[in-house]
């Protein structure tokens, strides 16, 4: 096997087996096709960061319409940001990418999903509430709340109450869960933590820090959102 | 019987779990959560889920709920036995996941919400936001018309081609001629509860899409033989 040198744009060098040592050498560097700003996206660049992966961000202009040309429908059929292609392997949904991306680079950065069964099922649990009983309801009170009004559209109040009350009052089941183990998924951080970042962010911007009155949820939230990774991607993936 | 399966029969949470073990052949016991009677919200019960919701499972004293948690759980245990429902490669189990994370954003979001608004608000005692289930039901199918080209190109959620692992083996299939495996993966299996649910509820979303109709989860729903139609069917396609 041909050891090929990879240098990422941080300067980082990798040494990879070639697979094929007939093909001529491919840029290898991770891309991302979204928007900088938007929470799906941010989501993978957090991850990529997280595990020490370098990426090029491919910028989106959603006003112009490029999600919707045909080219992009073939990668991404619903028409929504990001996708990846990580030297042709095309792939989207922000959780399966940061699953991939925690996945292929394993052995770097921070280590993100369990191996052991019972730890791994935890950890899946914990996934599942993310998306289950947080950032359904986070991201709902952000399209009342922001982006129906920048469509037009006008607020609906009591639909935005209703969402922050059950955001509410899963959190204070958090802070239950939180009070016994450090993270989610038990004492060690996992992707299930870093995914709640996003959708957290927009609460505390909009004015509504609903983890700031529950001591462990705080002492949890004020942890994973000062990690660099965050830091480094919070306004701009 | 070494799972324990705390749920409600007509949960649809609950079948979810149901339909995964059945598909494993993993035996479980159903310990029945009477909702009717709150008894997700006692005490005894919130030491188990603290979100008061059924379901969750105890195996051999190990404790999980979420349904997508516990059906994985159970793929990954008894990976060895019974129909295999996480592929194992790097590239095919991405795609997998990127199915699961359709599942719950372009399916379940909507076709619970719809359930919520038709069935179990009004079992609450909560009108029925029909201008909103109406909005629901739309968004379903603005997706489904999505899923039904995705299924004009392969024939299960999560894909075509299963990448092989062994570079060598790899080289060999090329050489000798492109062989497709399909398979049925959990994603697939996760939207039948909700589908089944919208079919009773006289909204069969699934037929008027040729593709979609021909995913072995509407072929099941129809014909009402879940289990015997995977056990049967499920075959490699040359």
């Amino acid at each position: 096997m041909v050891l090929r040198r990879l240098l990422g744009p941080n300067g980082l060098t990798h040494h990879l087996p070639s697979l094929d040592h007939h093909h001529p050498p491919h840029n290898m560097v991770l891309k991302i096709y979204g928007v900088s700003w938007s929470t799906c996206t941010r989501r993978v660049a957090l991850i990529a960061k997280e595990k020490n992966v370098p990426y090029e961000l491919v910028e989106l202009d959603l006003a112009k319409g490029d999600n919707k040309t045909p080219a992009y429908l073939a990668k991404q059929p619903f028409a929504e940001t990001p996708y990846i292609d990580d030297d042709g392997f095309v792939l989207f949904e922000s959780r399966a990418i940061g699953r991939y991306i925690a996945t292929k680079w394993a052995a770097q950065g921070t280590p993100l999903i369990p191996t052991d069964v019972k730890a791994l099922a935890l950890f899946e649990q914990a996934a599942s509430i993310e998306l289950t009983s947080f950032d359904g309801y986070a991201v709902r009170y952000a399209v009342e709340k922001i982006f129906n009004p920048q469509k037009g559209i006008a607020t609906n109040e009591d639909r935005a109450a209703e969402y922050l009350k059950t955001i509410e009052n899963k959190l204070d089941v958090y802070d239950q869960i939180l009070g016994k183990q450090k993270y989610l998924a038990g004492d060690e951080l996992s992707l299930a933590d870093l995914f709640h970042l996003p959708g957290g962010y927009i609460l505390v911007k909009l004015g509504k820090d609903v983890f700031d009155p529950r001591p462990n949820v705080s002492r949890w939230w004020n942890e994973i959102s000062s990690r660099h990774s965050w830091q480094a991607v919070k306004e701009s993936a | 019987m070494s799972l324990k399966l705390h749920g409600f029969p007509l949960s649809t949470c609950t079948r979810r779990v149901a339909v995964v073990a059945k598909e494993k052949n993993v035996p479980y016991e159903l310990v029945v959560v009477d909702l009717l009677k709150g008894e997700q919200k006692s005490a005894a019960f919130l030491a188990k889920q603290p979100f008061g919701q059924v379901p969750y499972i105890d195996d051999e004293g190990f404790e999980l709920f979420e349904s997508r948690a516990i059906s994985r759980y159970i793929a990954t245990k008894w990976a060895d036995q019974g129909t295999p429902l996480i592929p194992a490669d790097l590239k095919a189990q991405s795609l997998f996941e990127q199915a699961a994370s359709i599942e719950q954003n372009d399916f379940d979001i909507f076709a619970s919400g719809y359930c919520a608004e038709k069935v179990f608000n009004p079992r609450k005692g909560i009108p029925t936001n029909e201008e909103r289930a109406a909005w629901l039901l739309k968004t379903l199918e603005a997706k489904l018309d999505v899923y039904d080209q995705i299924l004009g190109k392969q024939k299960y959620l999560a894909g075509n081609v299963r990448p092989l692992t062994s570079f060598a083996y790899h080289i060999l299939i090329m050489a000798v001629c492109a062989r497709r495996l399909q398979e049925i993966t959990l994603a697939d299996l996760f939207h039948l509860p909700y589908g089944a649910l919208l079919i009773q509820l006289g909204q069969d979303l699934f037929s008027p899409r040729p593709n979609v109709s021909r995913l072995v989860a509407a072929q099941m729903l129809s014909s009402g033989l879940i289990v015997d139609w995977i056990v049967s069917n499920f075959k490699v396609v040359e």
